[in-house]
């Protein structure tokens, strides 16, 4: 049976090799890269002014780069998925050859087994080695920037891609094993997956372990080293806030802008700051605004998760992603051996 | 080889299958049952049920209601229930992409009863090499590669879906004739179902006619011709009913009928004239019983219901 399924399997495995080997030259020189650079950071920040500024080089040099490859990291699961995954069944029902291939003396259950065993872990192995190679090159970079938590670079880190490749795999076959035709199989596997990509890190994510909540004032200088101020849609709002005593902490939600009584900042006390601070002359980000806010003895409530829980959110993800794939496996030969042709 | 208490080869109780939960009847209350070592001709019109009794047969659907056994088990129950039995799904598929040598390896490789000798003496016999890729054989080539995979892993039971639809004459008769010496080495039973009778009249000595998702007539080819008769009287002689006769279909030519009747008793005992009739014209004469609807299908019930 399983040479069945490599004979099957080989001209794609000869693929994601290739695709695997050409990331893989990349990625070890672009972690040459990093490294060179970072050394290069390390040594211009001998007083704390050069360092900041030395620091924010560093990190426009590469943001970019790893941003893109995240995104192409997260794109791989989902390309098995279609390639690998939604064929391996369709393309059978649709050539008619489940017919001959069930004929034989393998039940239908074993034979859908084998082949979700080997090209699932072929599927792993590919995103776990990409994975692994780019958690590798990046590490200097992630040391300096401290962003372990940020939405796209959590998923292409790490543990993480293993459990969205075999989720991707397992959906993308099951999928064709429903729809029985394989460019519809293939074309719903990429959406759906995608659109579960982006709703699990967003919605299921945050709330996989429950926050801490702590209380920030809001402080002219707190209020610089936050990212923006205000939104489209008006309200009184901080966006990118620290915590002073955890700056690697995940915010997984911020409050808007409260005074000392709790209630939510008037937007048009906000808006007077904004538009037309008293000019005092101060630096910083935001300058005369934030001086003008901290006037009002302002406070954000948040929900954070310290980051010393990331392995923890790491492997609970994983084994999430996994599970489903597991249940997906079981759907699917439940079906197989029940309903078919 | 038969044996008299081998289980029968197929056994239907009231077997229905409905695709789909409003969709048509496939097959409706089937009963049958048919001895082991017999070459059975399953014949039917187009869409009559036989596709679905035959996937029935080797697992590939579940029954909506009512039973169906294989060889004495349910079809397909496991790994070595699927060894018994070969199957040759229409339009013979195989894999385009692997060559005639990497069937036969993966004959072997997912049949442990697997017979290489007789697997590569069939394929060198049928002209094929070794090399070929299967995506570029003709049609009968292709059917010769799919009989050789199923006959191979020596199985109790052979069936085959429409084997000669595609094909033409010529390749028919030597898929045919491959397909018997098969038969005859494995000593194996064998269900071959087709749309045109002149298929399995040559091989078959057990003929099941399916019309309309029913089984119209099942039993061995002799007995067949022995208990049916074409019966030869005045014009409207066979309008009425008559005790010892059932008749199947009617032909009027001028001032005469022509019947073709199932008879209980021996025809000479009946004040018609009286003609032996070939299996063609019985097959014949179920079909279009069968087509004839909807008189015809009450007539038939009701004839299911009194026998």
């Amino acid at each position: 049976m399983m040479w069945l399924s490599w004979r099957q399997f080989r001209v794609q495995a000869l693929f994601g090799a290739g695709a695997l080997a050409v990331i893989a030259v990349y990625l070890l020189y672009l972690g040459g890269d990093i490294r060179d650079a970072h050394d290069v950071y390390q040594a211009n920040c001998d007083n704390s002014a050069n360092c900041a500024q030395a620091r924010s080089q560093f990190r426009s040099t590469f943001q970019n780069t790893l941003l893109f490859l995240a995104t192409g990291l997260a794109l791989i699961p989902a390309l098995i998925g279609t390639f690998w995954g939604a064929p391996l069944i369709a393309r059978e029902l649709e050539n008619g050859t489940h017919r001959l291939v069930w004929n034989q003396s393998v039940t239908r259950p074993r034979w859908l087994l084998s082949k979700i065993l080997l090209i699932g872990a072929a599927s792993v192995i590919v995103t776990g080695a990409a994975a692994a190679l780019l958690t590798w090159a990046a590490r200097p970079f992630d040391d300096v920037v401290k962003e372990q938590f940020d939405t796209f670079v959590f998923g292409a880190r790490n543990i993480a891609p293993i459990g969205y490749a075999a989720l991707a795999f397992t959906f993308g076959t099951v999928v064709g094993l429903l729809l029985r035709r394989t460019l519809p199989a293939m074309a719903v596997t990429l959406v759906v997956f995608i659109a579960f990509q982006f709703f699990f890190p967003n919605v299921v994510r945050p709330s996989l372990m429950p926050p801490d909540r702590t209380t920030l004032p809001m402080t002219a200088e707190a209020i610089n080293s936050a990212q923006n101020l205000g939104s489209i849609g008006g309200g009184s709002v901080i966006g990118g806030v620290r915590i002073p005593d955890a700056p690697d902490a995940w915010i997984a939600e911020t409050s808007p802008l409260r005074t000392a009584d709790g209630r939510t900042l008037a937007s048009s006390e906000f808006n007077g700051c904004l538009d037309d601070p008293p000019k005092t002359g101060a630096g910083g980000t935001f300058g005369d605004t934030a001086v003008c806010l901290a006037e009002h003895d302002l406070h954000v409530d948040v929900l954070y998760h310290p980051s010393s829980r990331y392995w923890a959110f790491q492997w609970l993800e994983t084994a999430i992603y996994v599970a489903l794939s597991g249940i997906l496996t079981a759907f699917g030969v439940w079906r197989i051996r029940r309903r078919v042709s | 080889m038969p044996h008299a208490d081998s289980p029968p080869v197929l056994h239907a109780e009231g077997l229905t299958k409905k695709y789909g939960r409003r969709g048509k009847l496939a097959l409706s209350d089937v009963h049958l049952s048919v001895p082991a070592g017999r070459v059975i001709g399953l014949v039917g019109p187009n869409g009559a049920g036989k596709s679905t009794l035959l996937h029935l047969a080797c697992g590939l659907t579940e029954p909506t209601s009512g039973s169906l056994t294989v060889l004495g088990s349910r079809p397909a129950a496991n790994a070595s229930h699927l060894a018994r039995v070969g199957f040759v799904a229409q339009n013979t598929p195989v894999y385009g992409a692997f060559t005639v040598a990497e069937h036969l390896r993966f004959g072997a490789k997912m049949n442990p009863g697997w017979d290489p000798v007789l697997a590569e003496r069939r394929i060198s016999q049928v002209g094929l090499s070794a090399g070929q890729k299967a995506g570029q054989l003709s049609g009968g080539q292709r059917a010769q590669l799919a009989l050789t995979i199923a006959a191979a892993k020596r199985p109790e039971l052979l069936i085959f879906d429409e084997p000669a639809a595609a094909l033409d004459p010529l390749a028919r008769r030597g898929f045919l004739q491959n397909l018997m010496e098969f038969v005859l080495e494995l000593g194996a039973s064998a269900v071959l179902s087709s749309h045109l009778l002149g298929d399995v009249e040559q091989v078959c000595d057990y003929l099941i006619v399916l019309c309309d998702a029913r089984v119209q007539v099942a039993g061995d080819t002799r007995e067949l011709l022995a208990g049916h008769a074409r019966l030869v009287a005045a014009r409207g002689e066979f309008d009425q009913p008559r005790a010892g006769i059932e008749v199947i279909s009617v032909e009027h030519s001028g001032k005469h009928s022509s019947a073709v009747v199932r008879t209980g008793a021996a025809t000479e005992a009946l004040p018609y004239r009286s003609e032996p009739v070939t299996l063609e014209e019985l097959v014949l004469a179920y079909m279009t019983r069968a087509a004839a609807v909807p008189a015809a299908r009450t007539e038939a019930a009701a004839w299911g219901a009194t026998r």
